[in-house]
């Protein structure tokens, strides 16, 4: 417990303490930890004396903060109405059949969280996949796992 | 404290500078819908929309939420015009097809004629079925209380109020305020055999040693002594028998 929660502090322990840095704090437990731990909110709030129902608050209105673990590596398929009639739908069936995961969900061994997006501003290059912000286009569903594991390297 | 003079459907008012049109009307018997908007609840306001009014000021017209827009010398106020109205319906319906089970919504719409919304209707879960998210409860809590034991959670149509992690809440005092302000009855308060339970809690009620019912949580009791100095004997007995 104590080194779990010194892991919370050397992070806070950056910011001064003010109401403005919370939204760093916890942007960092995102970075650091794929994601925001209850535990570490609840640092958080004691160090700070802000209520966890703010920080509660704050961190499921923003999309870039996740309340619970994300994988390490994020593939993000391309839904958009281009990529949609290029064969996302294929695509994104032969990803959740592959890491054995639903949309939006993590696989088990915490390597893959799969998202889907609307149009990423790349349609002449439809369907798209990323795969930590990375771009990959005119993907087949017989060649988009190899593809992920070439950026991966698994 | 300046005094002026506003108008409001062509009645002459004098009010304190700055208060806000609502607060003028209701004084005055005027009627303008409202629910979002609590006189001792200094955030409260401003988000259900259904105060819009006509605001003429300097040969400019506006439409602002009575709630919250001040009152200044010279104002005029037109709270029943066709465009209020108009305006007033189509919140209404809005409204009405987020919780059609809400009475208070039905009424209020009813009132001003609109009984079936257009919009495919939102029949979510029972937790916030009566909820127009207005925020109301969750300003209450942290001004008005004290404890910040809720917040709005989440954005867009899932926003709702709500304890962390939907937990029971360290720190919520069981007093029931936030149940009490909510202008649509939407969160859940429930009473039996000296227990209260609200926000997945469960309280203890300190009973009356006159006459034995339950009225207090003991935990808002702890709170007040804590907070006030009170001294707690002062709880033994509840208002009607001190
Ligand atoms: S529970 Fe009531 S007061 Fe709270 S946000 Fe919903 S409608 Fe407003
Ligand atoms: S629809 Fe996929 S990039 Fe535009
Ligand atoms: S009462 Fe004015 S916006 Fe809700």
């Amino acid at each position: 417990m104590t080194q779990e929660l010194s892991k919370f502090d050397r992070i806070i322990e950056r910011y001064e303490r003010s109401e403005e840095s919370l939204l760093a704090i916890l942007q960092d437990y995102q970075r650091e930890f794929q994601y925001v731990p209850e535990e570490g909110m609840r640092r958080l709030s004691e160090v700070m004396g802000v209520p966890l129902s703010k920080l509660y608050a704050m961190a499921t209105f923003y999309k870039a903060l996740s309340l619970v673990p994300r994988g390490r590596h994020t593939i993000k398929v391309c839904t958009g109405t281009a990529c949609h009639l290029k064969g996302a739908p294929q695509i994104l069936e032969t990803l959740e059949r592959e890491l054995r995961v639903k949309r939006n969900g993590t696989t088990e061994d915490g390597e893959f969280t799969l998202e889907c997006v609307n149009c990423v501003g790349a349609c002449a290059m439809a369907p798209v996949i990323l795969v930590d912000e990375v771009y990959h286009g005119q993907n087949r569903p017989s060649k988009v796992m190899d593809i992920i594991k070439k950026q991966v390297g698994s | 404290m300046e005094k002026i003079s506003v108008i409001i459907d062509g009645k002459v008012f004098e009010a304190e500078k700055d208060t806000c049109v609502l607060e003028v009307a209701r004084r005055n018997g005027i009627y303008i819908p409202s629910l979002c908007y609590h006189g001792e609840v200094p955030s409260s306001g401003g988000s259900c929309r259904v105060c819009l009014v006509e605001a003429h000021q300097g040969g400019r017209m506006r439409l602002v939420t009575a709630c919250n827009y001040p009152v200044r010398q010279g104002l005029e106020v037109k709270t029943d015009t066709p465009l209020v109205q108009r305006i007033r319906r189509g919140i209404l319906e809005l409204l009405l097809a987020r919780v059609p089970n809400s009475e208070v919504i039905r009424e209020m719409a009813a009132k001003e004629g609109v009984t079936e919304a257009r919009f495919r209707k939102d029949e979510g879960e029972s937790e916030r079925y009566k909820c127009i998210a207005c925020g109301l409860c969750t300003h209450v809590c942290a001004e008005v209380v004290g404890v910040h034991a809720i917040a709005m959670v989440g954005r867009g149509a899932d926003k709702k109020p709500a304890t962390p992690y939907d937990k029971p809440s360290d720190v919520c005092i069981g007093c029931g305020a936030c149940a009490y302000a909510c202008p649509t009855g939407a969160i859940q308060l429930k009473e039996k055999d000296g227990i209260r339970r609200i926000w997945h809690k469960d309280f203890e009620m300190v009973r009356c040693s006159v006459c034995g019912v339950p009225y207090i949580p003991k935990a808002q009791v702890d709170w007040i002594v804590k907070r006030t100095g009170k001294d707690r004997s002062f709880f033994d007995r509840c208002p009607d028998h001190r």
